[in-house]
């Protein structure tokens, strides 16, 4: 049945609007371990998430039985669901806006490259691995490529589509000197089959593996603190909510009422560009509709303004500015803006301190509301201005208020991570580090 | 779903071509999140996992393909996509058996009560939190209610059908002052109906986590230092889970990347550390009547006074260990190969009492609530977040403390275990791994760890 009837069905059924938001995501997915494939998973799923306006209140419901039969079902509950629900909020679909950007088509064909091609490319991975220095041996190793279709279709006459296609892989080496064992990996993201390079994957892991081995703890101490730009992009990932117009209507962010105050140090500029060209996705439209554009969230230390969806810009009178993802606020591809401060020239400074290029536990200890982080750290020393020896079972604590006020130096080695938010290295004066002195050297 | 004959048909062709082992797993699942913002109903989304798995082996080498479309032509597609990887003999899939008894326990089913009616009983949770203190600026109540209903069939015969029934209640506070704003939440869940809100004293928990709130506020950034740790009951569990659950999964056992690979009979913890992970504990959050590889579940012992036991293990890398599958072979969804996973992971009680290791401790960290945390199975380090802390000075709690992070290596802690209460509890989380986020149970009586280090922002200049 085509989306056109279900609109109709949904219509006769009593919705006053109503929206559907498709998906056909089809994957291949292989792991080599010990020169075997280890897991061959291919996959072809469909999911429709059909949004409704019923009584004026909007609620959706999101399905993967795609049978006839089934829909009436989802229809008659997403009715039931917006019954139930008793806020008067804006309850909006939209009618589209009036351009929307243009993004390059990434249509490569993975799947005409050979099976035989992939299970070898990883294989060739995990061998150029093993046998090397210190490795021990490959955890696993994955090549996985995706292809998307997104088709957005409503009764006020919206149609939109977007697709997308890629491939990843990476391989996890362990690493092992002196009793001690570390894990290293690194993602190597593609639009093209023909920019897998292994010869450098494998270094790059290598290298990232090697950097670990024979760390020690150190003595708790309030140090200087140099992120790398991916541990700081993930820093930064944990606390977008604080930006989200559902949370400052909901009394969840620190920042409401705090538009157009200074709220970190003038240096810092923190944008959302759904366009950026070294991010790796450019989305030319959220989930609602909304045309997506560039949006300065923090400009110069200033905060701007919140990210919205339909419903909260009409709260806040704001116009939409596509901020609408699987159903909640999110960013598109955040990053913090570089400086042309390079990295040597960035640490010259730091007398003793700590280069972070490790953080675990990022979804336990970090409170998006009050700003604490707390979280399992490792990295490498700082001393006369050089990064020297690696440091691992440490603690990194903070608040990232206080953190966005604490900013030194940023920067200039901007670089996106897979989460879709980008950094370059950011230096802060202070930090709290929690470590071990009987395990300190 | 699937007619049994053609699962049985489809089984036989999966084995025609090399493969030894062929499973379809069949999966229609209904969940519901209802959310209360302060006194209004504010979210009622609903969704639906709906589709099928199909998983074929040779020797250890698997492959896997799903798929929403739950027809014989497209699974046939599937089967035929698959089988091509293996070269060998036909073999004959065993015929399939009956479907054994599976108890769904529930009493309340959630689809026999309105939305409307869930709503009613989250109401007053958020106006307990609201009303409980003038700087409570936000409450939030959800209910996320879940009915799964997996069909698995297999080329050894078994075929075996399973409903589960979760039900979980999950209360935010948010307090705020002049300077700081501070979250607290609870998240109770069970294997249950709408009885949820009978047999849990959710206003009590209601109350409580508007209090954690409050305490917060007033809290002090714990200073960084090594020092001993007091983790209670509950959901305290998650450090056993971290620390040594993963680690004693198969999944992490079978290819060697364990710190406790080959230590069966071995001591790996102080002689107060019992352990098990139980699958069949009624209405728990972790409970299973059946694996979604379709073995019942079971009771394991895994650590027995400090001495390993044994090794939670799934079919393919019991294959690979020459171990016995323990029930223990669980996947988020049709979309993921089943691997070895905990159900309800908990230290067993002890004889001692809170207060007598409370009064014993003459400075130390009493964690009241736990929040996540993360592992690396290879090499054995964790860390985990405090929720609610409070010092500990000559045996007595005295300030609460904010924003600590537990770390340490799963081999050490264990044998630094000194002293176990006997008042086991589990908390519930879900728990993510390669086969996906799974409902788990962590627990355990409040526990002494003799030294542990524990980092916060505190002492700040």
């Amino acid at each position: 049945m085509s989306y056109e009837k279900w609109i109709k069905l949904g219509l006769e059924k009593g919705l006053e609007d109503l929206q559907i938001f498709a998906t056909r995501n089809r994957s291949l997915k292989l792991t080599i371990y010990q020169g075997r494939i280890d897991q061959h998973v291919e996959s072809d799923v469909e999911s429709v998430t059909l949004r409704g306006i019923y009584g004026g209140k909007i609620t959706s419901i999101k399905f993967e039985n795609t049978n006839t039969d089934a829909i009436e079902t989802m229809i008659d509950r997403l009715i039931s669901n917006a019954k139930a629900l008793t806020a008067n909020e804006p309850a909006i679909i939209f009618e589209g806006s009036e351009s929307y950007p243009e993004v390059k088509v990434e249509s490569f064909d993975f799947t005409r490259v050979p099976i035989a091609d992939k299970i070898q490319l990883a294989k060739d991975y995990e061998a150029g691995l093993l046998g090397q220095k210190f490795v021990k041996q490959v955890q696993s190793t994955t090549y996985q490529e995706t292809e998307n279709e997104t088709t957005l279709i409503n009764s006020k006459g919206l149609k939109l589509h977007r697709s997308n296609s890629f491939a990843y892989a990476y391989a996890i080496g362990v690493f092992e000197k002196d009793d001690d064992i570390k894990t290293a990996y690194d993602i190597k993201l593609v639009k093209d089959y023909s920019d897998f390079n292994l010869a450098d994957m494998i270094q790059t892991t290598l290298e990232k593996g090697w950097a670990k081995l024979g760390g020690s703890s150190i003595s708790s101490a309030q140090l200087p603190v140099v992120f790398s730009n991916e541990k700081f992009g993930e820093l930064l990932a944990t606390f977008t909510t604080i930006f989200s117009g559902e949370s400052a209507y909901r009394n969840l962010s620190p920042l409401k009422d705090k538009v157009n105050e200074a709220i970190a140090i003038e240096g810092l500029s923190i944008i959302d560009d759904p366009l950026h060209p070294d991010a790796y996705f450019q989305i030319p439209f959220d989930d609602e509709g909304v045309a997506t554009a560039p949006m300065n969230l923090v400009d110069k230390g200033v905060f701007k303004g919140f990210m919205h969806d339909l419903k909260t810009a009409s709260i806040f009178k704001e116009a939409p500015n596509g901020h609408s993802f699987s159903g909640r606020i999110s960013t598109t591809n955040m990053y913090v803006q570089p400086s042309n401060v390079g990295f040597d020239e960035l640490i010259q400074p730091i007398e003793n301190g700590i280069y972070i290029t490790e953080l675990a536990g990022l979804h336990a200890g970090v409170k998006a509301v009050s700003g604490d982080f707390s979280l399992q750290a490792g990295g490498f020393k700082i001393e006369n201005g050089n990064v020297t020896t690696p440091v691992k079972m440490i603690v990194l604590s903070g608040n990232f208020f206080k953190l966005l006020n604490g900013i030194t130096g940023i920067g200039s080695d901007l670089k996106f991570g897979l989460n879709n938010v980008g950094s370059p290295s950011v230096f802060v004066s202070s930090l709290s580090i929690g470590g071990d002195d009987s395990k300190a050297s | 779903m699937i007619d049994k004959l053609v699962l049985e048909r489809l089984i036989q062709e999966g084995v025609s071509e090399g493969a030894d082992f062929c499973e379809i797993f069949l999966e229609d699942t209904h969940s519901n999140v209802l959310r209360v913002t302060g006194q209004e109903v504010t979210d009622t989304s609903s969704s639906n996992v709906y589709g099928a798995g199909v998983r074929l082996i040779q020797g250890n080498d698997e492959v896997y393909g799903y798929t929403n479309h739950v027809d014989e032509a497209s699974l046939e597609q599937i089967v035929h996509n698959l089988k091509v990887s293996f070269d060998g003999p036909k073999m004959d899939a065993k015929p399939l058996g009956d479907s054994q008894p599976y108890d769904p326990q529930v009493k309340i089913p959630m689809a026999s009560k309105t939305t409307t009616e869930k709503a009613e009983k989250l109401l007053p949770l958020t106006k307990i939190m609201a009303d409980h203190d003038s700087r409570i600026v936000q409450s939030i109540a959800s209910l996320m209610d879940m009915k799964q209903v997996i069909k698995v069939a297999n080329s050894d015969g078994v075929y075996q059908e399973d409903e589960r029934h979760y039900a979980r209640v999950i209360m935010m506070a948010v307090a705020k002052d002049d300077t700081s704003m501070q979250q607290a939440y609870e998240g109770p869940g069970r294997s249950m109906g709408f009885e949820i809100f009978d047999e849990l004293d959710v206003k009590t928990l209601a109350k409580e986590t508007a209090t954690s709130a409050i305490t917060l506020l007033s809290a002090e950034d714990i200073e960084s230092q090594v020092m001993p740790v007091i983790l209670h009951n509950g959901f305290g569990g998650v450090i056993f889970h971290e620390a040594c659950g993963h680690p004693l999964e198969a999944t992490a056992i079978a290819k060697g990347l364990s710190p406790f690979v080959g230590k069966v009979g071995e001591k790996i913890g102080s002689d107060v550390v019992t352990a098990y992970d139980d699958g069949t504990v009624d209405n728990a959050w972790g409970r299973l009547s059946y694996d979604d590889e379709g073995r019942p579940t079971q009771n394991n012992l895994l650590i027995e006074n400090g001495v390993l036991k044994g090794y939670l293990v799934d079919f393919r890398r019991g294959r690979m260990m020459g171990a016995k599958p323990t029930g223990s072979g669980r996947r988020q969804s049709y979309k993921f190969s089943p691997t070895s996973r905990m159900n309800s992971t908990f230290i067993a009680p002890g004889k001692d009492k809170v207060e007598a290791i409370i009064k014993d401790t003459k400075y130390g960290l009493f964690a009241k609530k736990m929040g996540g945390g993360s592992v690396q199975p290879a090499t054995g380090e964790f860390n985990f977040a405090v929720q609610e802390g409070y010092m500990i000075e000559d045996g007595k709690l005295t300030r609460p403390v904010r924003g600590a992070t537990l770390i340490g290596h799963g081999k050490d802690i264990l044998f630094k275990i000194d002293r176990v209460a006997d008042n086991l509890e589990f908390g519930q989380g879900m728990c993510g791994s390669i086969s996906g986020s799974i409902p788990v149970d962590v627990g355990q009586p409040t526990i002494r760890v003799q030294s542990m280090t524990v980092g916060g922002a505190g002492g700040q200049k």
